[in-house]
């Protein structure tokens, strides 16, 4: 069966205090249309970037990416 | 739109225009060379410098532009991307040399081959550009490729 890899980059975003996609993508070192790319599933970034952002959203690598049945 | 896609549709454009304007009309004028090879230097040339030309005007303008986006370095997506295209267009550059190098030399006089190998180096680069401009718009290095 298909999976794909989904992630709540947006919702976790709102959480940590209305965080802009430009904000996010200075602190983890990408730039903004990166981030937009990653949250939209255009992009799957490097394991080293993936935990930069849980890090920066201050939440564990498994609720920022996760699977989901296509 | 990212600077570095910016630059893909100006160099993607300008090739274009100048591969364009020798394959279509300089290149016809001078029959491309077939009485003597040195037209095409003479054909090619200065349609060649004129793009490299206006590639720099243009490099310069958007890097000119106050979004402060040029200096920006290449984050880990504009590398990937940038991979594949080169990857594509390696691709591209390897089989139409193997036909022009290995092929053409026995079956074609001088000027078609050089003609050829000017055409594949063109294709080639359209092959990058034209991958990049996907990456960037489509997300051809991720899931929704």
């Amino acid at each position: 069966m298909a999976r794909q890899l989904r992630n709540e980059i947006r919702v976790l975003r709102f959480n940590a205090g209305e965080m802009t996609q430009a904000d996010l993508g200075a602190r983890i070192g990408v730039t903004r249309q990166t981030i937009a790319a990653i949250e939209q599933g255009k992009y799957s970034p490097s394991l080293e970037t993936a935990f930069r952002i849980a890090e920066v959203l201050k939440v564990p690598l498994e609720r920022v990416f996760h699977w989901e049945e296509a | 739109m990212p600077y570095r896609e910016k630059l893909s549709w100006l160099t993607l454009i300008s090739l274009l225009i100048a591969a364009t304007a020798y394959f279509g009309i300089f290149g016809p004028a001078v029959e491309f060379g077939k009485t003597r090879l040195l037209d095409i230097v003479w054909s090619y040339g200065p349609v060649a410098a004129v793009h490299g030309l206006v590639v720099l005007a243009g490099y310069a303008a958007l890097a000119l532009t106050p979004s402060g986006e040029p200096t920006a370095p290449a984050d880990e997506r504009d590398r990937a991307i940038e991979r594949r295209s080169t990857s594509a267009a390696y691709f591209v550059l390897l089989i139409g040399m193997l036909l022009v190098g290995m092929v053409m030399p026995f079956t074609e006089p001088p000027y078609k081959i050089i003609n050829t190998a000017l055409f594949v180096i063109v294709l080639a680069e359209v092959a990058r550009d034209t991958v990049m401009l996907f990456g960037y718009r489509r997300g051809l290095n991720g899931q929704a490729a």
